[in-house]
């Protein structure tokens, strides 16, 4: 003990004796100075990284990828839960979505670049540049490539969204949910109304203008908070007024129980109505213990410029072979609630409703003569799901998407609509990791 | 595939169950730390059975920490902003609860050795804008003024630009220290210096007083300047929960906002919401 004691004590009398110079250095005039002219120095370089810091700030990166395995019930199946099976195959994993996001706010404008990698390649998902207005602040113009103002589900993001898939009736109507255009936003601060419109090529995300009409897209909003029991009714309406000229003197409606076919009123090259009414509804409330809830309905009817095995839109290029054009009355619904289980899990139920032909029923569609096919077909989808987020990044998904069609039920039908004589073996099996950074 | 679909459910059926609370997390703004900290401290002595971990970080940490999970409490020094709420409702479904705790003068703090007693909203803006940069322009010395602010995660921060510079930026010269306890040192360190934060901070160097108006009268952020609105910089502090609050966190909660609760806020430097 003693000895250690001697230790210390000589290390301490040693130290002392060291650092006596070095304090009188300290204390001169000269070393002040020189410390001073350093510490001015590396406040220089502070303020210098201060400002390339700043300017690196406005750069926000994100992005998430959502791998996925997901089986079917038969090989090949027709699907929208995250498209279609290949041919021969009912089970598989896949990148369902692959986000990487570069986000640049400058004050009062932004830039916005999001690609979309999977298995199947690149693809451009946001490409838009926006400006606010400085005096109000409540009035934004955006250009480029980005969501259509339409609806809730659109501008809800994959990310965020409970159920794996958006609704059928909003894959078919807005595929890939962005458009090609330019669109205004007007969203005053503490405003229960809000409103957006734009102009739009029509065409889709990453395809060419293809017609010199353009079309207009809107929604009229309004949010009801009721903070005192922490619940908000939201919700709006939606329009969409748009024209895709055709290429084909055919022109075929529904007349009674079949598809008529007009070749007389109709020149080549005119421009028929694309027109969509949308209704929204969001409910937010808590149901405790166990936590916060929504109920969230979605309505759409419209008429759809189609082709006889697709009821998409109807879209071809100037010069493209003529493609008779089908005009069907759409329809469609759905409804989905989320319940919170404490923090982590989310139980899903989710109906989805859609009719690409209101103008028939299933009963008619097989009979011989009418020219019906499946793209006339009314689905409902039943989608129950579990979702834990494992931490602030990742989350799992467990879905299972239920799916009837309407069933034919004519003997003398035409061969591909055989198989709509029953009930399709098309349900699907969604388990999800998602990383969201 | 229906009995893939139920084992898989089965499997899931132990995540749904609400956890069992016996801990409660807050994390937030750095002004309401000494706060919270002597809230959790007092509350956790009488209810030895719960565990309080109090964390700053800054008012948006917190309530970013509320938006994804990771915090019961969220402590901030400003409201919750639209863009908050709505990242609320997409992850919980909820809007938020909003709870007012405490209120509080942000003290406007210059070094003790320097002459100017009293500056108006207009001058303090243009101090922190970069208009005026020194002291003679507002009665002090001929010395070039130091700004010290906090960083931009900070509610303080937020409100202090809204409400002050009216949404203007800070001038580039400002040094944005982490903490109050930070700005106030290095106020207290820089004679030519000036710095913003919580009135329960201002110890070691002097708060100036605040005129609305070149014409008006200036006041210091006593309790009762603060109280009778008098005061031109005052606000509240804010705790956010996720969902309206049940069991162990609705305890705390009440426990805070009651006559026990608010005594604390009183003790710590601040001023009790009634």
């Amino acid at each position: 003990m003693r000895r250690s004691s001697n230790v210390i004590l000589t290390l301490v009398a040693a130290l002392l004796g060291f650092a006596r110079p070095l304090l009188a250095e300290d204390d001169s005039p000269a070393r002040v100075e020189e410390l001073k002219g350093q510490v001015e120095g590396m406040n220089e370089t502070m303020l210098e990284m201060q400002s390339t810091l700043s300017a690196l700030a406005k750069v926000k990166i994100s992005g998430y990828v959502q791998a996925q395995f997901r089986t079917g019930e038969s090989d090949g199946q027709a699907s929208f839960a995250g498209g279609s099976f290949p041919n021969g195959v009912h089970s598989q994993f896949m990148v369902r979505r692959g986000r990487l996001k570069v986000n640049y706010a400058a004050g009062l404008t932004q830039y916005v670049l999001q690609m979309d990698v999977t298995q199947n390649g690149v693809g451009i998902k946001d490409a838009y540049a926006q400006i606010t207005d400085p005096w109000s602040k409540s009035l934004s113009l955006t250009a480029g490539v980005f969501d259509r103002p339409f609806g809730f589900e659109i501008s809800y993001s994959s990310s965020s969204r409970e159920s794996p898939e958006r609704s059928r009736m909003f894959q078919t109507l807005f595929p890939g949910e962005r458009e090609l255009g330019a669109k205004i936003e007007y969203q005053p601060s503490g405003s229960l109304l809000n409103a957006k419109a734009g102009l739009f090529n029509g065409t889709g995300p990453t395809a060419n203008e293809n017609d010199n009409n353009k079309d207009l897209i809107g929604r009229v909003g309004f949010q009801l908070p009721f903070y005192d029991a922490n619940a908000e009714i939201d919700g709006g309406v939606s329009f969409y007024g748009g024209k895709v000229r055709y290429n084909s003197k055919f022109v075929y409606a529904v007349a009674g129980d079949r598809w008529a076919v007009d070749s007389t009123s109709h020149p080549v090259g005119d421009y028929f109505d694309r027109n969509y009414l949308g209704l929204d509804l969001q409910s937010y409330f808590n149901v405790l213990p166990a936590g916060g809830s929504s109920v969230r309905f979605e309505f759409i009817t419209g008429r759809q410029p189609s082709t006889s095995s697709s009821n998409s839109a109807y879209s071809v290029a100037f010069n493209a072979a003529s493609t008779p054009l089908y005009r069907r009355d759409v329809s469609g619904w759905y409804l989905n609630a989320v319940q919170n289980i404490g923090r982590r899990n989310q139980v899903v139920l989710k109906f989805d409703v859609f009719d690409p032909n209101t103008s028939v029923e299933g009963s008619a569609i097989g009979k011989a003569g009418a020219n019906f096919t499946p793209a006339d077909i009314a689905y409902t989808t039943f989608g129950a799901g579990l979702v834990h987020h494992w931490d602030s990044n990742v989350k799992f998904i467990f879905y299972y998407d239920v799916v009837s069609n309407e069933t034919v039920d004519h003997a003398t039908t035409t061969a591909n609509l055989v198989p709509f004589k029953e009930d399709l073996k098309d349900n699907v099996l969604t388990i999800r990791m998602q990383y969201r950074f | 595939m229906k009995k893939i679909f139920l084992a898989l459910a089965l499997l899931a059926l132990p995540m749904i169950a609400p956890a069992q609370r016996g801990a409660i997390t807050v994390k937030g703004s750095d002004t309401m730390v000494i706060l919270a900290q002597r809230w959790a401290e007092i509350y956790m002595s009488a209810h030895p059975d719960i565990t309080i971990q109090v964390t700053g970080g800054g008012s948006g940490t917190g309530l970013s920490a509320l938006q994804n999970g990771t915090t019961d409490i969220a402590n901030a020094s400003r409201p919750i902003k639209p863009g908050e709420r709505e990242k609320l409702k997409q992850r919980f479904n909820s809007l938020g609860v909003e709870v007012k705790a405490a209120r509080d003068g942000l003290s406007v703090y210059v070094h003790e050795s320097n002459p100017v007693r009293e500056l108006s909203l207009d001058q303090i803006k243009s101090i922190y804008t970069g208009e005026i940069t020194n002291w003679k322009t507002v009665g002090g010395p001929d010395a070039k003024i130091v700004l010290y602010s906090r960083e931009n995660n900070s509610g303080t921060y937020v409100y202090f630009k809204d409400y002050v510079l009216r949404g203007s930026d800070y001038a580039a010269a400002c040094q944005n220290l982490p903490g109050t306890a930070a700005v106030v040192n290095g106020v207290a360190r820089d004679r030519n210096g000036i710095g913003y934060g919580g009135a329960a901070y201002s110890k070691g160097i002097r708060s100036i007083g605040v005129r609305k108006e070149a014409g008006s009268p200036a006041y210091e952020p006593t309790e009762a300047n603060i109280r009778s609105g008098n005061y031109p910089i005052s606000r509240f502090l804010y705790m956010y929960l996720r969902e309206k609050p049940t069991g162990v966190i609705k305890d705390y909660i009440d426990w805070i906002i009651s006559p026990a609760g608010q005594e604390i806020v009183t003790s710590v430097g601040y001023f009790p919401v009634r």
